[in-house]
């Protein structure tokens, strides 16, 4: 190819730092739809708790984990131990660790300030969009930025204006639409993306079984068990796979 | 009081997890060590959490009904093939509510 459309091409698929914020944005949106039922559900809750209600709503952007946050509510709402509580809602969050660990490498380079801000959103939804899209290897260090931040505004956002609009008003989603199904069907959806190699497939089947076996391990610890051990089970799986191709080559 | 306490000793804990490592292995990179592991950290954790909506408030297994399962098996089908995940709830929401409607 020359000349002019060469060119041309260049152009049309050189996309520019705001395109691909409005990709992130664009690529989030299911998950979007999945969190607003959620955040509805959480804020209309704080709306009607006995807990200080500025504190409640604070713990929105404080906390940034849906789950984490719910259950410091429900406890605080019960009375519990206030260190129980700090330490039962770290141990729900201990999972970020694992996705900020693995989204760390793609913003090597980028300055500090800024990583101290995108580390704000590190979370289920950000880290199961970003790393995939990252991982096609097409994106330089800026475009990651952007789109990362892209996803993450998006997702932010609506997170938080969904608690706070819930909190103000309540909320009255119409029951028979069955909104509580869109986070399930999102996920649903993320499976289906991840399962495309056979260790890949096995994490997450095995994060599924022992997550329901495990139901009724302390401190709301089964969904971080069950995460350790579908890595743990994939790890063994894909050695197993190299060690019998090496054996037979 | 105690609720602004245990709200922020939360926050600041979440967020240094997030800060800690962002700031120390965004510059020295990942140990060889967790590399492999770390690229399981997506579908072993999406596997975890679909699994935990199997589960009541009280933590008991529950089994979808068969509307939810049908409009899961759709949204799956659908994004399996398309790789398109806004694609699978637009098939997945008609046939949760389809099903409904014919169960009820």
């Amino acid at each position: 190819m020359s000349g002019i459309a060469s060119e041309r091409l260049d152009v049309a698929s050189t996309p520019t730092t705001r395109d691909l914020a409005r990709a992130g944005a664009r690529d989030m949106t299911p998950m979007v739809v999945g969190i607003v039922p959620f955040g509805l559900a959480l804020g209309a809750m704080i709306g009607a708790s006995g807990i200080d209600p500025w504190a409640a709503l604070a713990s929105a952007p404080l906390i940034l984990a849906g789950a984490a946050q719910l259950t410091t509510l429900q406890m605080l709402e019960t009375g519990s131990n206030p260190v129980v509580i700090v330490a039962s809602a770290l141990l729900i969050n201990l999972r970020i660790l694992l996705y900020s660990a693995s989204l760390a490498p793609w913003f090597s380079g980028v300055r500090l300030r800024l990583r101290l801000l995108l580390a704000t959103s590190v979370i289920d939804q950000t880290h199961f969009v970003a790393v995939p899209r990252f991982e096609r290897g097409d994106l330089g260090r800026r475009e990651r930025v952007a789109y990362y931040a892209g996803a993450s505004i998006w997702l932010v956002s609506a997170w938080l204006s969904s608690q706070a609009v819930a909190a103000a008003i309540g909320a009255e989603l119409p029951e028979a639409a069955r909104l509580d199904m869109a986070a399930p069907l999102a996920l649903i959806g993320l499976l289906a993306k991840s399962v495309g190699t056979r260790p890949s497939a096995l994490a997450a089947v095995c994060g599924l079984a022992v997550v329901t076996v495990g139901a009724g391990l302390p401190f709301h610890s089964a969904t971080l068990v069950a995460t350790v051990t579908g890595i743990t089970v994939a790890v063994f799986a894909e050695t197993r796979s190299r060690l019998v191709q090496e054996a037979t080559s | 009081m105690t609720a602004w306490l245990v709200i922020c000793a939360v926050g600041l804990g979440t967020y240094a997890m997030r800060a800690v490592t962002f700031a120390v292995v965004s510059e020295r990179g990942l140990p060889a060590w967790a590399e492999r592991p770390l690229a399981f950290v997506g579908p072993a954790a999406i596997g975890a959490l679909v699994g935990g909506m199997l589960l009541t408030a009280d933590g008991r297994a529950a089994m979808p009904t068969v509307a939810e399962a049908g409009a899961a098996v759709a949204a799956f089908v659908t994004v399996h093939r398309t790789g398109n995940i806004a694609r699978g709830m637009l098939v997945g929401f008609p046939v949760l509510w389809g099903l409904t409607l014919l169960a009820g």
